[in-house]
């Protein structure tokens, strides 16, 4: 990622691991959960969460429907593409690296499945053949950056440009339709309860997600990669595994997310997905994951995603048009952004003393 | 004359010219500590004053202040009598005051003649080139420096970065240079040419403050000296009526006296290692030695004579391109430092902030990084208790003061980062350890218990490869010394027959005749 | 005397252009005709502009992916204000496009350089921004050619010298005026030399004293500006102009400067080089649809691959100077 674009870094303002330094000390029980919930409150993700209240309580006040349980799991449905790749974004900028190219991944996998369809490929194979794809994909990306050594925002932006090409060679400018209708049913239907396929994928791969990034070595070497790569070389991780593991792994979710996409749509075209990574990004960005890396949790990431479906649906009920919904939703990103500049810049104005 | 007292104006009327820049009263505060307390100082024209003295005397704190970098809280600063106000960089160069560092901030994609023009504050609105490239060309000249002004300044070695800053300076036209221990990274032939550069500003009329750890190039140099010691001034005298004893006492504020212990006698166990005529294409090449269990073999040389390079050979970062490394009598390659760990190689970087510890993670998190795999559950997690527990067990061994294994590394002092490093390799149980200047950057009590661990890590058996260019630290510590210079080794020196002087001698190259700098290095070497 | 980096690689360059026009003259009959040079000029014309205003934010370490935006916003809003009144003065439609990109290129400027966020999450967002802007504000109308004056559409036919048929478009002649002016301002004014300094190290930079924030800020306006411009000539090429005008031309800047030899971390590069990039990607993609044996679809694949391409050889060859 092209982490050194500005001339200085800003950090998101909480640590990896808010849990580890606030353990020691043998308070009394009440007070250290009140300096718990306080140093909650004043961390990103404590202003995430009030912020989401704030959301989910406007909308419940001018959208009666809004609370139904129907509406949660369509709204849920509608953006699942998306929330299911920033989950694997979440690792990759913490990693200090950034994927552009994964809605064109998305659109190519799409794509790849209407053409194998049309040629008469059994579904099963044709969708294992599109997995495949995307993580050869990803791999492709990985090489370019951890072989070669070239920044992963050229890459991907290359690739952003090369996947998409690619996509619209497959069906060109006509939309293919010829899926079974088991496919759609799964793709549209609720399969356990209310939940379709898509929807418990994404709960599995969010618990995933949790483990590993909080919980796993890979997820340690994930962060301290991000926190200083040279730290990690010289402690022995093999850095250019790392990444190579979450670029192909985020070719493989793009390629899945795909899939679901044409599924839930039932038809594919070349623009599928067109512009998804700016969703994807500002998911993960909001979050409080640092674009320069090592910092963030997926638990802002998924209060984040919230505030994003929240923020879309609540907007739809209003009737306020798509193109506007990306207008604020790119808002969000920039103000995300500034917001820890600004707050250090008042911490700075309020104690004038350290300079450094 | 040994005797007398310092104080600050007696001297101020030996050197030669006016008083161009003076410094009174100056105090500046960080957080918890008083960097600068009423510290005043007065350059005059054609002078070279050098300003010497430990770590965290001060000196940087000063320069910034002087460049504008930082501001004073109490004091003022008078450029040619007038009071001036150095908000920022670019009014203490329209002061006339500018600065040059041990590794200097150049263009790196801006050609040399470029490098030297492009700060001018009063540029003209239109570059013209080849008035500009004859301009660089005088200047370079005149200071008797041979070099390309086309040539982009990505590739000059550090001294030729350091001309193209002078040079830079000289068309400022400063009223006073300060040159913040430029000589820390050059070879001896580049000192030659900076010394002679800076005599001609000197007679050139301008106000040269140097600073440097080396204290033969004190007294080869200045005019004056000024010692700062904790943030305060101690003296300012003279040079030629400075001896180095006195000198040093005013640095250190006592007699030095050997806080190292006498090494004990180690019984030197079976060969570990073997490097035979190791090399690697344009760093360094020619390296013998062997090492043996509990044996701590030192690595002298001055800074820039490539024994990091060595290290980071044996330990897989920048593989060596020839010769031949065994452990324990077979040979091996390495090449990821992850093969070196399996090997039993552990190493110590000099530079924690950027190569060392993970900063905002917590003291366990970073000691069993190289060996995380040991405290993984068969699913791949980390299991934290036994995590805790191993962290715990080093913070007590080590000493770490911190309240727990949980506390942020950030947080903690440099002895105790340094601590954590010591932990972190230990964790990998290694049999062979390379110590990168191991007491960089610490205080006194903390470089005594990092001296204390070493020799406790040798009795038990472990070999260890000690880099410092702490010369009284490297005679007193090892069993044996390798000598490097400029990439190759000179010698090794039994610890029988090893002394300053004779590590100096080989260091320098001194027998192969010209006058070197032979640069004790009193206090160790500060990073910028 | 060695040759600078940059002119080699503008050589190279040059040669890649005449290989892929002697490549093509093999395959397609009647390739090395006036109307190549006449329709590709035209259309380089417009890329180019924009590729220059990228290459000075991108000297600077950053990069702006909203310039498609700013283009398409530009186009409408000009294109809607000449529908409405035919008899604002060519000169005033001019300006009021470049007036209107600088402005849209100061909001990123203030952003990147004083609001300290990083370019690319500023103008990722203002690349939706100043869309979904333009979309509410159109209201889904769209722009047609035969509401705009006269003295517009011809203006892509207009020439200013010809030689037989062979055409200099008066669009091309002002795209060469502003590569030679830019050119001129990066290699000969202070401003221009400051902006090589920021993106080769901005440590030294600010330890020099630059105005830092200032020069970058400014970086961006000029590729607003430069970008309303590139709108303008949009409006004038196509005539009609809905909400999509100008999308993906952002990544197409990109890849221009990028292939043109400018570091993404900035500090190297030249204006000839990004024209140069912007000519041989639109060459290559004009001449592959012309081809009929490749589908008009796979030249975003190639494009994809020869960014790639351009930037790993770049890679390599840095390192080798630097080993050496």
């Amino acid at each position: 990622m092209n982490a050194r674009m500005d001339e200085r870094g800003s950090r998101s303002p909480n640590p990896p691991d808010p849990m580890e330094s606030s353990r020691a000390g043998p308070a009394p029980a009440a007070a250290r959960l009140a300096a718990a919930l306080g140093a909650r409150v004043r961390s990103w993700e404590g202003f995430l969460a009030v912020l989401l209240l704030c959301i989910i309580a406007m909308n419940a006040l001018t959208s009666p429907s809004f609370l139904t349980a129907e509406n949660q799991v369509n709204l849920f449905a509608l953006s699942i593409e998306k929330v299911i790749v920033a989950l694997i974004m979440t690792f990759v900028i913490l990693n200090a690296e950034i994927d552009l190219s994964v809605a064109s991944m998305m659109g190519l996998s799409a794509c790849a499945l209407g053409w194998l369809v049309q040629q008469g490929v059994p579904m099963p194979v044709a969708i294992l053949a599109c997995l495949f794809i995307g993580m050869l994909g990803g791999a492709f990306n990985g090489f370019w950056i951890t072989v070669v050594g070239l920044p992963s925002l050229v890459v991907t932006l290359a690739m952003l440009i090369g996947f998409r090409g690619l996509a619209r060679v497959l069906v060109e400018d006509r939309s293919i339709k010829e899926f079974p209708a088991w496919f759609e049913a799964l793709g549209q239907q609720p399969l356990v309860g209310p939940f379709p396929l898509s929807l418990i994928i994404f709960f599995a791969l969010l618990v995933l997600a949790v483990v590993v990034l909080r919980y796993s070595g890979f997820g340690r070497q994930v962060y301290v990669i991000g926190i200083n790569l040279e730290v990690a070389r010289y402690s022995g991780i093999n850095v250019a595994r790392v990444k190579m593991l979450l670029f192909t792994t985020s070719g493989f979710l793009s390629a899945l997310a795909g899939i679901l996409f044409a599924a839930r749509l039932g038809t594919v075209r070349g623009d599928m997905g067109l512009g998804f990574e700016l969703d994807i990004i500002t998911i993960v960005l909001l979050g409080g994951v640092s674009i320069f890396g090592g910092a963030g949790s997926v638990y802002g990431v998924i209060l984040s995603i919230l505030i994003v479906l929240y923020l879309r649906n609540g907007m739809s009920l209003s009737n306020i048009t798509g193109h506007l919904q990306t207008g604020v939703i790119g808002v969000l990103l920039i103000l995300s952004a500034m917001i820890p500049n600004v707050r250090s810049f008042l911490a700075h104005v309020v104690r004038p003393g350290r300079l450094r | 004359m040994n005797g007398v007292p310092a104080a600050s104006h007696t001297a101020e009327t030996v050197a030669g010219g006016a008083p161009v820049l003076e410094v009174r009263g100056l105090s500046k505060r960080f957080d918890m500590t008083q960097a600068l307390d009423d510290v005043s100082l007065t350059l005059h024209a054609g002078e070279i004053h050098a300003l010497v003295g430990e770590n965290g005397a001060g000196k940087s704190t000063l320069i910034k202040i002087l460049t504008g970098v930082v501001q004073s809280d109490a004091g003022e600063v008078r450029v040619e009598g007038a009071a001036v106000h150095l908000a920022n960089a670019q009014e203490a160069q329209a002061c006339g005051v500018a600065a040059i560092y041990q590794e200097p901030l150049v263009f790196p994609d801006l050609d040399v003649a470029e490098n030297i023009f492009i700060t001018h504050r009063e540029q003209d609105l239109l570059v013209n080139w080849p008035r500009m490239y004859a301009q660089a060309e005088d200047i370079l000249a005149s200071l008797g420096v041979r070099l390309d002004v086309r040539a982009s300044a990505r590739g000059l070695t550090l001294a030729a970065q350091q001309a193209v800053e002078i040079a830079k300076a000289i068309s400022l036209e400063v009223k006073v240079l300060i040159m913040d221990e430029p000589t820390a990274s050059l070879s001896d032939h580049e000192v030659r040419q900076l010394f002679r550069v800076a005599r001609q500003l000197r007679d050139r009329g301008v106000a040269v403050l140097f600073i440097t750890h080396r204290l033969e190039e004190v007294f080869e140099i200045a005019d004056r000296i000024t010692v700062l010691r904790d943030g305060e001034h101690i003296s300012t005298r003279p040079a030629a009526d400075v001896t180095r004893d006195l000198l040093i006492r005013d640095m250190v504020g006592r007699e030095v006296d050997q806080f190292y212990g006498v090494g004990t006698t180690r019984t030197i166990g079976r060969q570990v290692c073997r490097v035979q005529g190791l090399g690697r294409e344009g760093v360094f090449s020619g390296i013998d030695f062997d090492l043996h269990e509990g044996e701590v073999l030192g690595f002298a040389g001055l800074v820039g004579s490539r024994r990091t390079d060595v290290a980071l050979a044996l330990f897989g970062i920048q593989p060596a391109d020839r010769g031949r490394i065994e452990i324990d009598g077979r040979a091996v390659r390495i090449t990821s430092p992850r093969a070196a760990q399996q090997l039993g190689i552990a190493y110590m970087t000099e530079d924690r902030r950027k190569l060392g510890l993970a900063m905002p993670l917590s003291i366990a998190a970073n000691v069993t990084l190289p060996v995380l795999h040991r405290y993984l559950t068969r699913l791949g997690l980390i299991h934290r208790p036994r995590e805790e527990a191993a962290a715990e067990g080093f913070r007590q061994r080590l000493d770490i003061k911190a309240p727990s294994a949980l506390h942020l590394v950030e947080k903690l002092s440099g002895g105790n980062q340094q601590k954590v490093m010591f932990g972190k390799w230990l964790n990998t149980r290694p049999r062979i350890f390379l110590l990168d200047e191991p007491t960089r950057g610490i205080d006194v009590g903390a470089k005594a218990e990092v001296h204390t661990m070493v020799r406790e890590l040798a009795e038990e058996g472990m070999a260890i490869l000690c880099i410092s260019s702490d010369l009284p630290e490297v005679l007193a510590m090892s069993d044996r010394i390798l000598v490097m210079r400029e990439g190759r080794q000179m010698g090794i020196l039994e610890r029988s027959e090893a002394s300053q002087e004779a590590v100096m001698s080989l260091a320098t190259g001194e027998d192969e005749g010209g006058g070197a700098t032979t640069g004790a290095r009193i206090a160790e070497g500060t990073a910028p | 005397m060695r040759l600078r980096a940059e002119t080699r690689r503008e050589g190279v360059l040059l040669l890649l252009i005449v290989l892929v026009l002697f490549g093509f003259s093999l395959v397609i009959e009647n390739y090395l005709s006036a109307r190549l040079f006449n329709r590709v000029s035209a259309s380089v014309a417009i890329l180019a502009i924009l590729a220059i205003g990228q290459t000075l934010v991108v000297l600077t370490r950053n990069i702006d992916l909203s310039v498609g935006s700013i283009v398409g916003f530009t186009a409408y809003f000009v294109g809607q204000q000449l529908s409405l009144d035919n008899d604002i003065h060519p000169l005033v439609a001019v300006l009021m496009a470049v007036g209107l990109g600088a402005a849209l290129g100061a909001f990123n400027g203030v952003l990147v350089a004083f609001c300290r966020v990083p370019a690319i999450i500023v103008t990722l967002g203002t690349l939706a921004l100043f869309r979904t802007i333009l979309v509410e504000y159109s209201d889904a109308q769209t722009i047609l050619t035969v509401n705009l004056p006269q003295w517009l559409i011809d203006l892509p036919r207009l020439n200013v010298v010809s030689y037989e048929r062979l055409h200099l478009r008066v669009v091309v002649a002002v795209m060469l005026g502003v590569a030679v002016l830019f050119q001129l301002l990066l290699r000969y004014s202070s401003f221009g030399r400051r902006l090589y300094a920021i993106g080769s190290s901005p440590e030294a930079a600010r330890n020099a004293g630059f105005p830092t924030r200032r020069l970058v800020f400014t970086a961006f306006v000029l590729c607003g500006a430069l970008a309303g411009l590139t709108g303008f000539l949009f409006l004038a090429r196509f005539g009609n102009i809905t909400v999509i005008a100008g999308i993906g031309q952002e990544l197409k800047s990109v890849a221009a400067v990028v292939v043109g030899g400018i570091n993404i971390f900035g500090g190297s590069g030249s204006v000839l080089g990004a024209v140069l990039g912007a000519s041989l990607i639109d060459l290559l993609e004009n001449s592959l649809i012309r081809s009929l044996q490749i589908s008009e679809f796979l030249r975003d694949a190639l494009l994809g691959m020869l960014i790639l391409a351009a930037v790993a050889v770049d890679s390599v060859l840095m390192r080798r100077r630097r080993d050496r």
